[in-house]
Order: C-alpha cells, then sequence, then structure tokens
C-alpha cells in the first residue's frame, strides 16, 4: 500500500510541468507585522476594478489557506465574508484604490463600528492574473468498434504577475509590497491516450506569494 | 380478398405512422425543452452598512420588474435558447438594500397618481421610488468553451413626490461576470454573474443616490425646511 502511494506520488512529481518563479519584497517599515495579536485579523481582497482583467477568487482563496495551514495563529477572514460584513463599501466599484480612502469609510459611523467590531489590523490587496501565452501543436480523436483513443502532442504556457499589497488599517498606510511572476510551459502528448504535463503555474505563484506574506504576519517565520 | 388484404396492410401502415408520428413528436419535444436554458436568478444579498438617510421612502415594484427575464435566441444550431429570470431576485436585493439606506420603507401596490393621491399621502411619505430595468445585455466568451458569462444592465429610476409629481428621473448602470471558470453547469454561471450584477447595481444605487443632481437638491431644500422647499419649486418653475 506504501509502495502503491509513494509511486503514486512519484509518477505525480514525474508529470507536472516546470514552473518558474520569481518573487520581489518591498517593506516601508520594519519586517515584521507589529499589531497582529490576539483576535486581530487579515483579510486578503482581489482588485476587479480594471475592465480588462480580474483577479482571480480562487487565487485569493489559495493564497488564505497558505497562510492559515502554515500558521494557525492569524486568522484570515474570507474574501466574501468581509465583503458581505461591510457591503457595499467592498465592490469593485467602489473599493478604496489608496489608503487615504479607509477615511473616507471611517467617517461612516455604522462603518467605522463595523470595522472596530471585526478587529481587521491589515488588509492584503493582491492584483494580477494567470493568463495562457500560446500554444502548439495538435490531437486527434477517435472512436470505433474496437475502441477509443486519441495521438498527438500539444503544449502551451502559462504566465502568472501578481503584486500584493499590505494595509495598516489602523495607521491608514500602505506597509509593503510583494510580488510574484511565474511562468510555465505545459505538455500533453497522447498515444492512445492523452498524458497532460501540466505545468502549476498558478499554485505556485501562490505559495511564493503566501510565503512572503507569512514571513510579514507570522511570529514563526 | 385483394382489396382486404391492402386495407389491412394500409391500417398497419398508418398505425406505424402514427407511431412513428408520436415517436417523432416527443423527440421534437425533447429536443425543444434541451435547447433552452432557463435559469431562475437566486441569491443571497447583504444588507447594506450605511448611514441611514432620514427619509420615509415608498416603493413601488411595477409587474414587469417584479417579473424581469430576458430570453435569448440562439443564432444556430450549436447554440442554445436562454431565459433568464431576473424579477425575483432583484425585489429580494432592493427589500434588503433599501431599508438599510433609508430610515422608513414603504412597500406600495400603486403609483403615486396627481388625480388620486389619498393612498399615498395616508402613509405620509417622503417620495415615492421606481426602479426599471432599461436594457440588459449579456455575453458568453465562445472562443474560451468556459462557464464564464458576463451580464450588463441600465437602470431607470424615477422618485416621485407624494403628490405624484416627479422629483428626479437618473439611470444607472451595473455589471456582473462570473468570478470563476470551474463552475460546473453554464447555468450556474449565468446565475453567479446576475447575482455580481445585482450586487453591483446595488452598491451604485448607494453610494449615488444623493449625488444625483436633482435629489441633491431636493434634499438640501428639505434639510432648510418648507420656506426653501418652496423657493425651490419656484425657483425651477421659472428656470422652466
Amino acid at each position: 500500500m506504501k509502495h502503491q502511494l509513494a509511486l503514486t506520488m512519484a509518477g505525480a512529481a514525474l508529470l507536472q510541468g516546470c514552473v518558474t518563479s520569481t518573487v520581489d519584497e518591498v517593506l516601508y517599515q520594519g519586517s515584521k507585522a507589529e499589531d497582529l495579536v490576539g483576535d486581530a485579523s487579515i483579510v486578503i481582497m482581489g482588485r476587479r476594478h480594471a475592465s480588462d482583467y480580474e483577479t482571480e477568487p480562487d487565487f485569493i482563496e489559495c493564497v488564505g489557506k497558505h497562510i492559515q495551514r502554515r500558521d494557525d495563529n492569524i486568522r484570515v477572514m474570507s474574501e466574501l465574508e468581509f465583503m458581505n460584513e461591510l457591503y457595499p463599501w467592498f465592490e469593485p466599484r467602489t473599493a478604496p484604490l489608496r489608503p487615504a480612502d479607509i477615511q473616507r469609510m471611517m467617517d461612516v459611523p455604522p462603518v467605522r463600528d463595523k470595522l472596530a467590531s471585526m478587529n481587521t489590523e491589515y488588509m492584503v490587496w493582491i492584483d494580477g492574473e494567470t493568463v495562457r501565452t500560446g500554444g502548439a501543436g495538435s490531437m486527434t480523436c477517435g472512436i470505433g468498434p474496437g475502441g477509443a483513443g486519441c495521438f498527438g502532442f500539444g503544449t502551451w504556457g502559462n504566465d502568472s504577475n501578481y503584486e500584493a499589497t499590505i494595509w495598516d488599517f489602523t495607521d491608514q498606510e500602505e506597509v509593503g509590497r510583494m510580488s510574484t511572476q511565474a511562468s510555465g510551459q505545459s505538455y500533453m502528448p497522447a498515444v492512445v491516450v492523452p498524458i497532460p504535463i501540466i505545468a502549476p503555474v498558478q499554485g505556485t505563484a501562490c505559495d511564493g506569494l503566501g510565503d512572503q506574506l507569512l514571513e510579514y504576519f507570522s511570529a514563526e517565520y | 380478398m385483394g382489396s382486404t388484404i391492402s386495407a389491412n396492410a394500409f391500417c398497419a401502415v398508418s398505425r406505424a405512422g402514427r407511431r412513428l408520428l408520436g415517436l417523432v413528436s416527443v423527440w421534437a419535444a425533447v429536443l425543444l425543452v434541451g435547447c433552452t436554458n432557463q435559469v431562475e436568478v437566486k441569491g443571497q444579498f447583504p444588507t447594506p452598512v450605511l448611514d441611514k438617510l432620514p427619509l420615509k421612502i415608498g416603493v413601488y415594484y411595477d409587474p414587469e420588474f417584479r417579473s424581469h427575464e430576458f430570453y435569448d435566441e440562439a443564432d444556430s444550431r450549436e447554440e442554445t435558447d436562454w431565459i433568464v429570470r431576473t424579477g425575483e431576485a432583484q425585489v429580494e436585493m432592493y427589500n434588503t438594500l433599501l431599508p438599510g439606506m433609508f430610515e422608513q420603507v414603504v412597500m406600495l401596490n400603486e403609483l403615486p397618481r396627481r388625480d388620486r393621491v389619498d393612498t399615498v399621502l395616508e402613509q405620509d411619505l417622503d417620495a415615492v421610488l421606481v426602479p426599471h430595468v432599461q436594457e440588459l445585455q449579456y455575453s458568453i466568451p465562445n472562443h474560451t468553451k468556459i462557464n464564464v458569462f458576463e451580464i450588463w444592465m441600465r437602470y431607470r429610476y424615477e422618485l416621485y413626490a407624494p403628490d405624484g409629481e416627479l422629483l428626479a428621473e437618473w439611470s444607472m448602470t451595473s455589471y456582473g461576470k462570473t468570478p470563476t471558470a470551474f463552475l460546473r453547469t453554464a447555468e450556474a454561471a449565468v446565475n453567479l454573474a446576475a447575482v455580481v450584477a445585482l450586487r453591483d447595481a446595488g452598491a451604485n444605487f448607494a453610494m449615488n443616490f444623493t449625488r444625483v443632481p436633482e435629489i441633491r437638491t431636493w434634499m438640501d431644500a428639505r434639510e432648510q425646511g418648507p420656506m426653501a422647499t418652496a423657493d425651490a419649486a419656484s425657483d425651477e418653475e421659472e428656470t422652466l
């Protein structure tokens, strides 16, 4: 049973395409979050105000889970829960674009009270997307009385580019920026059965950004 | 004898024909049903966190708004017809939004009219809001073959004085796109795009209501008292 599991994992590792990734970080004040104590929480939000792209909700969820898996002392509020609690202030058309805009919300007493009750200390805005960069090859599949099968070869690339901006809610200022770029090539050879060799580009970007955020927010990293 | 045989043969052919016709009809009905995607938009809409405006507002949803739906006929055999019913969901959204925006909200069964103002006046309302769906467009990115839809809506709002006089009329747009490409069905993707569009409509309405120039003027006049209201009305008449 153990051998089977090991073989499956080794097979899965072999069938992954290669990904290259780079991470950049700029912190303006110190290298650690100082106010994240007690019940204080952080919220990770995706930027969706641009007309030509939207940061994927799945990516935001991935980064949040990555942080919580590695350090369960950090309370990460889900994006949708936060948006619902503060509707309509964080919808794509109304969300603040600069830390100074937080004051505009704080001037509204119900919003101020709600934010105080939620005890959100930091907000992380993630802006970016994963795009397919092109493909090549062809594949033909057929079905007949003797069975079905495919023959051919396909390949395509993916590029991920995300930037995280950290806002301190209490001081209403930006405290740091992190960015990650990842790219990879996926392949799909088919001799009777198609064998996908997928490059986990978005997953690698998620891990890279998640690790950088952990270094800032977690006392254990 | 020969005629008997041919009569039986005719009957047998006729019976077979009727059966075939029946099967074809059932198959056609199945095909027709199968070629139309129907979505009854359902979603949960959050209560807004706002400083309530000190107004007692009546709201009237006309039958067209309550039962709003859009129908899109397929252009080719490969495409399918779509019927998307948004009426119930948008009534639910406004019923959640408006009580969070105004101090008091009263649902009305009829529009205020200058010749019959008693019903509305009895309720001592400040104004009556009537929303309409003016236009709706949607798109499917066919080339990607994934369940991501976009919905764009234009709303027209009317705000009446309790005596039926039109105080303001303005338009606002809303936009929604399926936020994920991993939904299992096209129906779920359309539903989610519609819910996002309705949330956006609510956010746009809530944030911009007091920025509509006619409403701003009306509210300023109310704040300054009845004399200012009368002055503002006479100014408007002079301008006209």
